[in-house]
């Protein structure tokens, strides 16, 4: 039977999720490098670059980071392995300063 | 280990020693704000998934707002939850496995629990050497009104068996690749706890989709992570539950780790109750102020155990004052405090907040490290410049 509420509730969900899916065009890109695109092809498939962006690990740390993200499924060509580390690990290590994070906002300007 | 005064002057400075700063800001450069409907001037650590921290400002208040309360998420949120499709299974070690709906849980009887909600990984920003996830500062925090059946009368529906000795909560989080699903378990004692519930609402209104609508599991001075989102399921168990985000996820060594070294998970236990802890939220970190007399004021909790009190140092910890604790309390919520500041003369100043609670825990200077950077819970600072 059809529910007005609940269709509601659920074309909201959606209206929700859909602004999530386009705002994921703001998210900021991956430095440049040898292995951006696959970095930003396989890191950002499931998660955005901010979550790389504010890492300051070490090569020892990413080395784990990568090969635990290997695991739970990032497709990384076994070749690209070293190349992945070396890119993340001099980009993101932990002499870089810390960035600034964006706020929310819940009104379109 | 360096103090976080400390950390927040020589990255910079290694930064710049480097030659790297320049280049780094070239594609680093401050973001715009984020679009995000329903939520308000919150830090955006991440937009996918979404983890949202609130910043020190809001805590001016003792009960947070929906739009400002953290947001932590390890994978999607569901796309789709249906208030009256939606079902949460309550099966295992129980004498009648049963299934409720919404209106289920709302026909039975409520009970409110204010608590202070705190993520685990609060202040991982902070730890020296640096360890991987989401680099939240202060704001992982937030305290609210929870309301809905106890989890208790949820279980006794179903009677759990003397076997039962942990209960599982597993939510509807949409698990990206091979991810493993975020399922953590409970003791059944907790379970059983009166002030334990399967929360539907959130500050007198439903949750919001980010707070685990329709329901969540709401386990009171405890690490957030226990209070699974979107829940669909309970799950009696002869034993805790031995996933990920149980074993080797939330936990913290038995014995304090070098710095940089791994956790030996056989040597470690699973994270519960929340720590003692101050956060000082103004002044801010950085900020100028003029007047002779200052407010400063922060909010202190404790988990499971009650604020005794907050102790205020302005020159650098070699003196302590007590703060006043505000009116407002509650098992399981922060207090707020405030200490009024007459500053002597013009300087940089060091402020410093130290909390003590009833099980007389204090807060330390620094904190044992940990691979994961959990529980940071060091005396809060904010460096500050008076000019009169």
């Amino acid at each position: 039977m059809f529910d007005f509420k609940e269709s509601v509730y659920i074309a909201l969900i959606a209206v929700t999720t859909l602004s999530c899916r386009l705002l994921l065009a703001q998210s900021p890109d991956l430095p440049p490098g040898s292995v951006q695109t696959k970095v930003t092809t396989a890191c950002t498939e499931c998660h955005e670059s901010r979550i790389i962006l504010q890492q300051r690990l070490s090569k020892a740390a990413w080395t784990k980071e990568v090969d635990k993200m290997i695991k739970w499924g990032a497709v990384v060509d076994s070749a690209d392995r070293d190349g992945f580390i070396d890119y993340l690990s001099t980009n993101f290590s932990p002499d870089k300063p810390p960035i600034k994070m964006p706020r929310s906002v819940s009104q379109k300007k | 280990m360096l103090s976080r005064r400390q950390f927040l002057l020589a990255v910079p400075s290694a930064a710049v020693a480097a030659g790297s700063l320049h280049s780094f800001r070239m594609w680093a450069a401050e973001e715009p704000n984020v679009y995000l409907p329903g939520e308000d001037g919150m830090i955006v650590r991440s937009e996918r998934f979404l983890d949202l921290e609130m910043p020190p400002e809001f805590f001016n208040s003792w009960i947070t707002p929906a739009p400002h309360f953290f947001v932590r998420n390890h994978m999607h949120e569901p796309s789709t939850v249906g208030v009256e499709s939606w079902r949460l299974s309550i099966g295992g070690e129980v004498e009648r496995p049963l299934t409720l709906s919404l209106k289920d849980l709302e026909r039975m009887p409520s009970h409110t629990v204010t608590n202070t909600l705190e993520c685990a990984g609060n202040g991982r920003a902070f730890h020296q050497p640096h360890v991987p996830g989401i680099q939240w500062q202060k704001g992982a925090v937030g305290n609210a009104r929870f309301s809905g059946p106890r989890l208790r009368d949820v279980l006794q529906h179903a009677g759990v068996k003397p076997t039962g000795k942990h209960v599982m909560l597993h939510g509807l989080d949409e698990v990206p690749g091979k991810v493993p699903p975020f399922i953590r378990s409970i003791p059944v004692d907790k379970a059983l706890d009166g002030d334990t519930l399967v929360a539907t609402k959130m500050n007198a209104t439903a949750l919001s989709k980010h707070h685990g609508f329709p329901a969540r599991a709401l386990v009171p001075g405890w690490i957030g992570a226990a209070s699974c989102k979107w829940l669909s399921e309970i799950k009696v168990l002869d034993k805790e539950f031995d996933g990920n985000f149980m074993k080797p996820g939330y936990r913290m060594p038995n014995h304090p780790l070098k710095l940089g070294e791994s956790l030996n998970v056989e040597d470690s236990h699973v994270l519960t109750a929340l720590n003692v802890k101050s956060v000082i939220s103004s002044p801010l970190e950085g900020a100028t102020v003029k007047a002779k007399v200052q407010q400063v004021r922060g909010a202190a909790w404790a988990g499971e155990a009650n604020i005794d009190k907050v102790e205020i140092s302005t020159d650098g910890g070699t003196s302590w004052q007590e703060a006043n604790l505000g009116r407002e309390q509650a098992k399981y919520a922060w207090r707020l405090w405030s200490y009024v500041w007459k500053v002597p003369q013009s300087g940089d100043y060091t402020i410093m907040s130290r909390a003590t609670d009833s099980q007389g825990r204090v807060q330390p200077a620094t904190v044992e490290w940990n691979p994961s950077g959990y529980l940071y819970n060091a005396i809060d600072q904010a460096k500050v410049n008076v000019r009169l």
